[in-house]
Order: C-alpha cells, then structure tokens, then sequence
C-alpha cells in the first residue's frame, strides 16, 4: 500500500475502476498484490459514508476468509485497512474466465479445458452454497483461471453475504446462467456442465434446483407478494 | 539474519535460533522492559515460513504510524499481530517465548548491524538459516492454534492460511 507506481499517488498503479470501487496493482513487502480501494459515495452523509464503506469492508475479508476455509480457492487477503478502505490481495496471475470464454468463441473451443473449466465453477459453487455463503455476483469476470496450475480462483467477494435459503443461491446461480447466456452463448450450454458439477459435488442440491427453475420462470427480485 | 524491506523507509531483520538455553532469562529481559536492544521474540515452531511474519510487521508498523497500537511496543505488536486472535494476552504467550522454549525467530525493526550482533549475543544458542523455518515447524500446533481446516489445507498453503488470518483478524 506504499510502493509508488506510475500513475496514482500512494495506492499503486491504477488498473480498473468499477461502481464501487478503484483496484490498484502495487506491491507487498515484494510480492505483487492487488489494492482494492472503496471509494466513499459524495452523495451519502460523511460519517455514514465511512461507517458503511468500512462495514462492507469487512464483511468482504470476513466472506474471503470464510470462503477459503470451506474449501473455495480465493486470492490470499493480505492485509485490510480501514483507514483507507482498503483490501490488498495476492495477484492471481492468469485470465479471467470471461476472456478464455471470448476466445473460444472466436477462436474455437477446446472442449477438454471448456470442461475442466466448467466442472470447477460448479464444484466451486457448491462448496460455498453448501457452507452458506452466496457470492451475490457470479459472473466469469469474476473467475479467474490461474496461470500454470489452471485452478479457478473466485474473486470479488463484494457482494457477498451468509444465508442457507434455496432462494439466494437460486438467484446465485440464475445471475450466472443469464451473464452465461448474454456473453458466451457461442460456447454451447456451459451452464448444463456447471449445474452438473454443482449436483455432483453438492449436498443440498434439490431444493436449490427446484426453487432455480421457479426463478428462471419468472425472473429474480420478484417474491409475488403484494 | 536476514532483512526485509516491509514499507517505504522500514527494514525488518529476521534471525532463528535453535538450542536456546536462556529463554527464562530473555522472558524477564523482556517483561520487565529492560531488553536492549528492544527486539520480538516469536515461538519458531509456529512459523513455517516468513512471509506472514512480515504480513505482521506491516501491519504493526501502520498502527504505529497513525498512533493507534493496541499494545505497548512496536514489538509487541507485532508478536500480537502474528497470533490472529483477539486476545492480547493469550496471544503474546502463545506467540511469544516461554520459559523452556530452544527454538527462537528474533525480528527487529529498523536494526542496525551492531543491533543485530549484540541480540545474537543475547541469545544463547546456535543461530541458523531462515531454510530451517519449514521443517521445524510444529504443523500439529500451527493447525491447531490457527484453526485450519482440512478443506483449507487443501488449496493453500500453511503461510497463505496464517496470512489470511493476519490480515483479516480486526475484520471478523
């Protein structure tokens, strides 16, 4: 959170901005790691501002870590700062699933790595929805495939949050199979070999299954009541 | 001994000893705050490998930047660090040196050669390569007091889970 890079002051080098927060590549006492900084909203009161950017903070490290002792590969948290509404993670080197998926769909597909890949998405989530966490923001820019050793490492626990309700990690999976369905279409039915994967490895799969085909009917944020 | 660059302007030097036999005597330097040079002294055998050490001095070193150390010294804060639990106390007992312990990581921050010469004179035992760290570590003990679970175990390493309880101790 120190070393100065090109570009941005003391975080490091600017890499991507999102809606929520600014991820900087810096380096950790020699390693290189990622600085994920959320920004305060203007628009909110200052000292709510700082207390809610410092609570998602936290539950943010707080799902990592639980993440990583049920079993789900994540980036290693190197440290989180709440003075500057920071978390600074290992970085993964690798492609995000997104852009090997793009590629298959340009290039063509290679069946085998298509499969491995998919087959750990699934496996991956079951073990999350299986230890009650949701990860609230399941698309393949959140997925990266590490580079030598091809382990699917999750990211981006931002959005994350605890619950055992079939009902969230339906919508867990539906996110996933509509962000699927708009980008990488080209790919075949990748979500069949998810869902497989996740059936396999996942002890309360049917009443997750059951209540996804109720959401796919009609759409998620909709409990019809009122 | 070895040294780490931990932040702009800070260095860490890191030196292990086995076959220590004073460790009665370091444990009453050091609670009666006479040690000199002032210096952490971390239970070896939690420590398979620096990395996380370091991920604990950083942190330390940021408390005392803004003024906000949870314990007394720079050092002990940085042994608090390292045990990833809440308790002040607890956690310098178990991360720190006891009466009969042989197998010593002294860590000092911002340690002149001459500061370092004088904590190995301090000591008595045998210094040897920080090499020796992972396989002398006690993995029964380190799964133990950091709760690792087997499902971790398995996609990580023991320095990455210990790490990650580091960082994310103030967090939980």
């Amino acid at each position: 959170m120190d070393t100065c890079q090109t570009g941005q002051a003391e975080l490091g080098l600017l890499i991507k901005q999102g809606a929520e927060a600014r991820v900087y590549l810096s380096s950790f006492v020699g390693r290189k790691c990622i600085v994920k900084e959320r920004f305060s909203k203007k628009y909110r009161h200052p000292i709510l501002d700082s207390k809610l950017t410092v609570k998602r903070l936290n539950a943010e490290a707080r799902c990592m870590t639980k993440a990583r002792k049920l079993g789900v590969v994540t980036p290693v948290l190197y440290g989180v700062d709440p003075v500057l509404h920071t978390l600074t993670f290992e970085f993964i080197e690798g492609h995000a699933v997104k852009d090997i998926l793009l590629e298959f769909g340009s290039n063509g597909i290679v069946e085998e790595r298509l499969n491995d890949i998919a087959a750990q998405i699934g496996i991956a989530i079951a073990k999350l929805h299986d230890g009650g966490l949701v990860h609230g923001d399941l698309t393949t820019s959140n997925m990266i495939v590490k580079e030598g050793t091809n382990q699917l490492v999750l990211i981006d626990f931002g959005l994350s949050f605890t619950s055992t309700l079939p009902e969230d990690k339906a919508v867990d999976l539906y996110v996933l199979e509509r962000a699927l369905l708009s980008m990488h279409s080209s790919c075949g039915d990748v979500m069949e070999k998810i869902l497989a994967a996740y059936r396999k490895s996942s002890k309360q799969w049917s009443a997750t299954m059951n209540k996804l085909a109720q959401v796919r009917q009609r759409g998620r944020k909709r409990t019809m009541v009122g | 001994m070895k040294s780490f660059h931990v932040s702009a302007g800070s260095t860490f030097s890191v030196a292990l000893f086995s076959d220590v036999t004073n460790s009665r005597e370091l444990l009453e330097l050091m609670q009666s705050a006479k040690m000199e040079p002032e210096v952490a002294l971390l239970n070896a055998s939690l420590v398979p490998d620096i990395f996380p050490v370091l991920a604990a001095a950083h942190k330390a070193l940021v408390s005392k930047s803004r003024e906000s150390l949870t314990t007394r010294t720079l050092h002990s804060e940085l042994v608090y660090n390292y045990a990833a639990s809440k308790h002040i106390s607890e956690s310098l007992k178990r991360c720190g040196i006891s009466d009969q312990m042989s197998y010593i990581l002294a860590v000092r921050f911002n340690a002149s050669d001459d500061e370092m010469t004088s904590v190995t004179n301090l000591i008595n035992g045998k210094e040897i390569d920080l090499e020796e760290l992972e396989p002398r570590s006690n993995r029964d003990q380190i799964l133990k007091h950091f709760k690792i679970p087997p499902q971790e175990l398995a996609i990580s390493s023991l320095s990455d889970a210990i790490t990650c309880r580091i960082a994310a101790r103030d967090a939980l």
